[in-house]
């Protein structure tokens, strides 16, 4: 998929005294993005911003190589839009209900009716199409809201928290649906969440936010491939000698916790062994501090903790 | 449940313009609020104004009355302000109110839709019921005295004429108020009792200081007063009020526009997205 996707340059959004997002600069290409912070990380925020609905305070955004801020309505017709809070019609049916989206985002009536029976058949509610969505479980609802988010084809989607709510299995089988949908081409996804290990073999990119800033952002295979030189080391004896010791050998490490983070050049793994062996420690534990986004995520944060320490 | 790739193909439909999509919600509003309470609203509004003109106009030429008098003689009631009030109760209440308690309003205000376009769209429904109910009646009744015979026609268009003139200022205030005091509260109920203890309280309390003071220009604040002066003008006959009927008619108006423009400042002020 050529092109790009979303462009943020140095945005900043202030709701009164609070900085909601700081000079935030950010570029993705087309596929599978993470959008990936705790609550009040602005998540929501630059959703808001991406969408039109609201206007940044500073800086400028692009969304499918248009100004949410200028041609917001254009943006809108190109985006579908998951809510993560239940905000259903509850007197209609679930065909009924994805017509009407399918109308609001700009497709005839007949064109709708036939795309709401496709997606409802796609999310697996073919079956229950016709119930009231009053009488829908929260996996039902979260389906028949992923289905009005694709409704109308739109190149690039929203999902806001899309498993919210959900038990294990209902979760599962929301990933799957839009691994599918992500695998079609064609679409690309905007996936906001708190929770980490929804994004694991599913996002391409990343953009890890905290407290309105951006902590990293770009390909995931990249962003870990960069952290992955530190090692995670947990020894059974003396960690303070032991760590000495590597000192001395030139190996930078630092105590995190009861695990030693070790910076092995060319992932040498030497020196650890003739550390633990002049200490009289024993390598319980070897392995790379970064393998997943959630590992990426905390060992950002990690970082920007001791920062901005005393 | 079976899961199967959706048969759509990206960007091969054409798109429909922003008047249809407000089309949708127009269709959609009007449908959702065609229940049980709305539809004998308007049914008691039609049986009334229907029977009380037919009956009127036909003793008006049997024994010589005035025809315009009787055309005029539901407008200038209380009870047709009080039908057309529980219309608007019925029909009004939920209009924004439902969405804003059901969050549905995220899935709209996220779709290339502007706030005006969502607004004007709730309002044409809630206008639409109301229009039905205040001008229709008249009209029909209108053509019925005509095609029994008991008017001529130029009589009978006259007649529907005062009725759209009185039917649509009053349509139109209500619509207003309907949608401001429903876009301030997640519960529809409560936009209804607003609703009628909005305009009995103002409508009481001006006349009850009127009564006191005697001074004419706060007559315009009375809706009751307003809306008689107006059929009274509409219908050619003698106000027995001291305002101006055409100053009555655009204080209605401007009074719809205004708290439909509040209904929009209260809209613009809701998150679209987040909790």
């Amino acid at each position: 998929m050529p092109g790009e996707l979303l462009r943020v340059e140095s945005v900043t959004k202030r709701f009164d005294q609070v900085e909601a997002l700081s000079n935030l600069s950010v570029e993705l290409s087309p596929g599978t993005v993470g959008l990936v912070g705790p609550n009040g990380s602005g998540k929501t925020t630059l959703l808001r911003l991406l969408m039109g609905l609201i206007p940044p305070s500073s800086g400028r955004l692009s969304v499918l190589g248009l100004d949410p801020h200028r041609e917001p309505l254009r943006v809108r017709e190109r985006v579908g839009y998951m809510p993560e809070h239940d905000c259903l019609m509850p007197d209609l049916s679930a065909v009924g209900f994805v017509t009407f989206m399918g109308r609001l985002s700009g497709l005839s009536k007949e064109v709708a009716i036939g795309r709401a029976h496709d997606v409802l058949e796609f999310v697996g509610l073919k079956e229950e199409r016709y119930r009231k969505i009053r009488e829908y479980s929260v996996g039902m609802r979260q389906r028949v809201k992923l289905a009005q988010a694709i409704v109308h084809d739109p190149p690039l989607c929203f999902l806001d928290e899309p498993t919210s709510g959900l038990d294990p299995a209902g979760r599962e089988e929301m990933l799957r649906l839009i691994r599918i949908l992500a695998k079609l081409g064609g679409h690309s996804f905007v996936l906001s969440t708190h929770l980490l290990p929804d994004t694991e073999g599913l996002v391409d990119q990343v953009l890890l936010l905290n407290a309105g800033r951006s902590l990293a952002a770009g390909s995931v295979a990249e962003l870990l491939s960069q952290r992955s030189t530190e090692t995670v080391v947990r020894v059974k004896g003396d960690p303070d000698s032991f760590a000495a010791a590597l000192t001395a050998k030139g190996v930078a490490v630092r105590v995190d916790g009861s695990d030693l983070r070790v910076d092995l050049p060319e992932a040498n793994t030497r020196p650890l062994f003739e550390a633990a062996q002049a200490t009289h420690t024993q390598v319980r534990y070897l392995g790379p501090s970064v393998r997943t986004v959630e590992d990426l995520f905390l060992s950002l944060m990690g970082d920007g903790r001791r920062g901005s320490g005393p | 449940m079976s899961i199967s790739a959706p048969r759509y193909v990206q960007g091969s439909v054409p798109r429909v313009g922003r008047p249809s999509r407000v089309l949708a919600i127009v269709e959609r509003e009007f449908r959702r609020r065609a229940t049980w309470g709305p539809i004998f609203a308007v049914a008691l509004t039609w049986f009334i104004v229907v029977l009380e003109v037919v009956v009127t106009v036909y003793f008006a030429t049997v024994i010589g009355g005035s025809v315009s008098a009787a055309f005029e003689s539901p407008y200038g009631s209380v009870i047709w302000v009080l039908l057309l009030l529980i219309v608007t109760a019925t029909v009004g209440a939920g209009s924004l109110a439902d969405d804003i308690g059901s969050r549905a309003i995220t899935l709209y205000l996220s779709r290339p839709l502007r706030i005006s376009d969502y607004l004007g769209a709730k309002a044409s429904a809630v206008g639409a019921w109301l229009v039905i109910a205040g001008v229709g009646p008249g009209c029909v009744a209108a053509a019925v005295t005509a095609a029994l015979g008991y008017v001529s026609v130029s009589e009978a268009l006259a007649a529907a004429a005062g009725c759209v003139a009185v039917g649509l200022v009053l349509a139109i205030f209500f619509t207003g108020i309907a949608l401001a005091l429903s876009s301030l509260t997640r519960k529809s109920l409560y936009a209804g009792v607003a609703i009628f203890g909005t305009v009995l309280s103002v409508t009481v309390s001006v006349g009850v200081v009127w009564g006191i003071t005697g001074n004419g220009t706060l007559l315009y604040a009375d809706l009751l007063a307003d809306v008689q002066s107006i059929a009274e003008a509409a219908f050619g006959q003698p106000s027995p009020y001291p305002t101006d009927p055409v100053a009555s008619a655009i204080v209605l108006v401007l009074t719809g526009c205004v708290l439909a423009l509040l209904a929009w400042w209260r809209l613009s002020r809701i998150e679209v997205v987040g909790e």
